[in-house]
């Protein structure tokens, strides 16, 4: 399947620390920026649906702060518990700085 | 290696073996009839969803065949014996071990004279299972006791429509856990949610009345078709007892999670462990200590000597609302607050000299994530900073060298 590249924010306004939601397609998208790297998820924790842009992102670990489950924020993986995992999306940052989002539809 | 109990904690630690790399038999004892599950689910999901949309498994059914641990269901250890280094077992086999971990838990404590038909208590799976049941289909729901497990069962069943009365003991819910000002503001949630909540209550017995039920309090009787009580657990110790290991409240162990006996650990809620932090024996009942404890100990198990030294942590969640907690409170109305009662976004800070040793918050969720950082680390506070809502908690410690530059 072709990627559908979603038009979002523009990098400027999610600077490196920091992480936003957008809605793409219907789609809840957290956008966070990883050491200058974007990467996109699903806006909810997979424990119970807590929104995870109103948690905590100290830089490298995405904290939901209903139950404080533990996300690397780079790869989504699980810290603890540690077999959870974010549903990630296809992300990419264009030469004008617009983040495009691929929710996979 | 043998665990003995496959709650959370027995299931954390099994897990923790393996990724630790140890590719030696492992052996976990479940005296229930079931894979290990998680608790927290069944005073709340479980009650609202049903037993079908709420998955409490702690791993796949199948995680433990791939990962070659051999699970034992509906077996107990039923006795130890330390010289020999073996488990005698229920079914009437024996196994030895090299190391050993105690992962027993604890049992609701029971009131005499308040049992039988429409009396439920909660621990297990099956308990829930049948009080879901007796929920469903009564008009009056009784909670003996204003605990955690009080209170979340009364808000499910007040969310499933049903008349609740919650009787407790103390002028407070939740008064031991959380003190006099948090345990007011649960009251008055409970309240407003249309529960009927009559602290000051002595209940002395029950009666049968038609298909239901007479609880007897100091003031009258209450009319109900279910009786929820949850008033506190013993810890299951007898084994450990028996075999001659120190008990008193719970199994003592250090702070490396380890018994006495060479090479036998104990953890979760049965074990009341020695933190030389707090200078005392400290059990507690909590779903992420008991697991965080598992892990340690396992590592432990396999030769290393590592403290446990995580921070506690816990929550409820009861409506809407959410309590969790960082630290150890020793006493709930000594305490420093932030935020508003009126809005019920509230925090109770417990300091030792100048730091913070605990917090418990409704609703502010962000203020126990930033005290579990701090108390990890050094840093220095006054009750002033803490009641202020514009100092960031945050700052209260010196900044990490990389975040200096991010902010
Ligand atoms: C309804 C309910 C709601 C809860 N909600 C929360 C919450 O919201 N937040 C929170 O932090 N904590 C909560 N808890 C507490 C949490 O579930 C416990 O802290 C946790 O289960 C402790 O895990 P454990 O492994 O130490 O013990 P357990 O989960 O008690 O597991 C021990 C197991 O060992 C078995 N066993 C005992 N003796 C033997 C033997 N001789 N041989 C073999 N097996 C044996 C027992 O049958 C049991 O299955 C809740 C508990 C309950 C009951």
């Amino acid at each position: 399947m072709t990627a559908q590249w979603h038009e979002t924010v523009n990098v400027d306004e999610l600077w490196e620390g920091d992480m936003t939601a957008v809605t793409v397609d219907g789609e809840n998208v957290l956008l966070i920026n990883v050491d200058g790297q974007v990467r996109a998820y699903t806006n909810s924790c997979p424990h119970q649906a807590g929104p995870l842009d109103e948690g905590d992102f100290d830089g490298e670990k995405l904290t939901c702060l209903r139950h404080m489950w533990e996300f690397d924020a780079d790869t989504g993986c699980g810290i603890n518990p540690d077999n959870a995992q974010l549903k990630t999306f296809g992300c990419k940052v264009a030469d004008d700085g617009t983040i495009y989002v691929d929710i996979g539809r | 290696m043998v665990v003995v109990g496959g709650g959370v904690g027995g299931a954390a630690a099994v897990g923790e073996l393996r990724r630790a790399g140890f590719d030696g038999g492992i052996t976990l004892i479940c005296a229930e009839n079931a894979v290990p599950y998680q608790r927290p689910p069944l005073s709340k999901d479980f009650l609202l969803n049903g037993a079908a949309a709420t998955n409490c498994d702690v791993q796949p059914p199948d995680w433990y065949s791939q990962q070659e641990i051999e699970l034992l269901l509906g077996v107990r250890a039923a006795q130890l014996d330390l010289a020999a280094k073996t488990v005698t077992l229920s079914d009437g086999g024996t196994i030895s071990y090299d190391s050993l971990l105690l992962a027993t838990g604890v049992r609701p404590r029971t009131l005499p004279g308040i049992d039988g038909e429409g009396v439920c208590y909660l621990r297990t799976m099956g308990d829930a299972a049948e009080l879901l049941d007796r929920i469903h289909a009564a008009e009056h729901v009784a909670v003996l006791g204003g605990g955690f497990i009080g209170c979340e069962v009364a808000a499910a069943a007040v969310r499933l429509g049903k008349r609740v009365t919650i009787l407790e003991a103390l002028p407070t819910l939740l008064q031991r856990a959380l003190g006099t000002t948090m345990g007011e503001l649960i009251a008055g949630i409970h309240r407003g949610e249309g529960a009927d909540v009559r602290t000051g209550q002595f209940v002395s017995g029950i009666r049968r009345r038609g298909r239901g039920l007479s609880v007897i309090t100091g003031d009258g009787t209450v009319d109900c078709d279910v009786l929820v009580v949850g008033v506190g657990t013993l810890p299951n110790q007898e084994l450990a007892d028996r075999a001659g290991l120190p008990v008193g409240n719970g199994i003592d162990v250090d702070e490396y999670c380890a018994t006495q006996a060479p090479g036998v650990y104990a953890i979760g809620d049965v074990a009341a462990q020695h933190l030389p932090s707090y200078g005392r024996l400290v059990r507690v009942e909590h779903y992420d200590t008991a697991i965080r404890q598992g892990r340690t100990a396992a590592r432990n198990m396999l030769g290393a000597r590592e403290a446990f030294t995580d921070i506690h942590w816990f929550w409820s969640d009861q409506y809407e609302h959410s309590i969790q907690s960082a630290g150890i409170t020793d006493n709930p109305d000594d305490v420093v607050m932030r935020g508003s009662a009126e809005q019920r976004s509230l925090s109770a800070f417990q300091l030792n000299g100048d730091r913070i040793r605990s917090v418990i918050s409704l609703n502010r969720p962000k203020d126990v994530l930033d005290v579990r950082r701090l108390l990890a680390r050094e840093h220095s506070v006054t009750a002033a900073q803490l009641r202020d809502e514009s100092a960031p908690l945050k700052r209260l410690a010196p900044p990490p060298q990389r975040a200096a530059t991010a902010n």
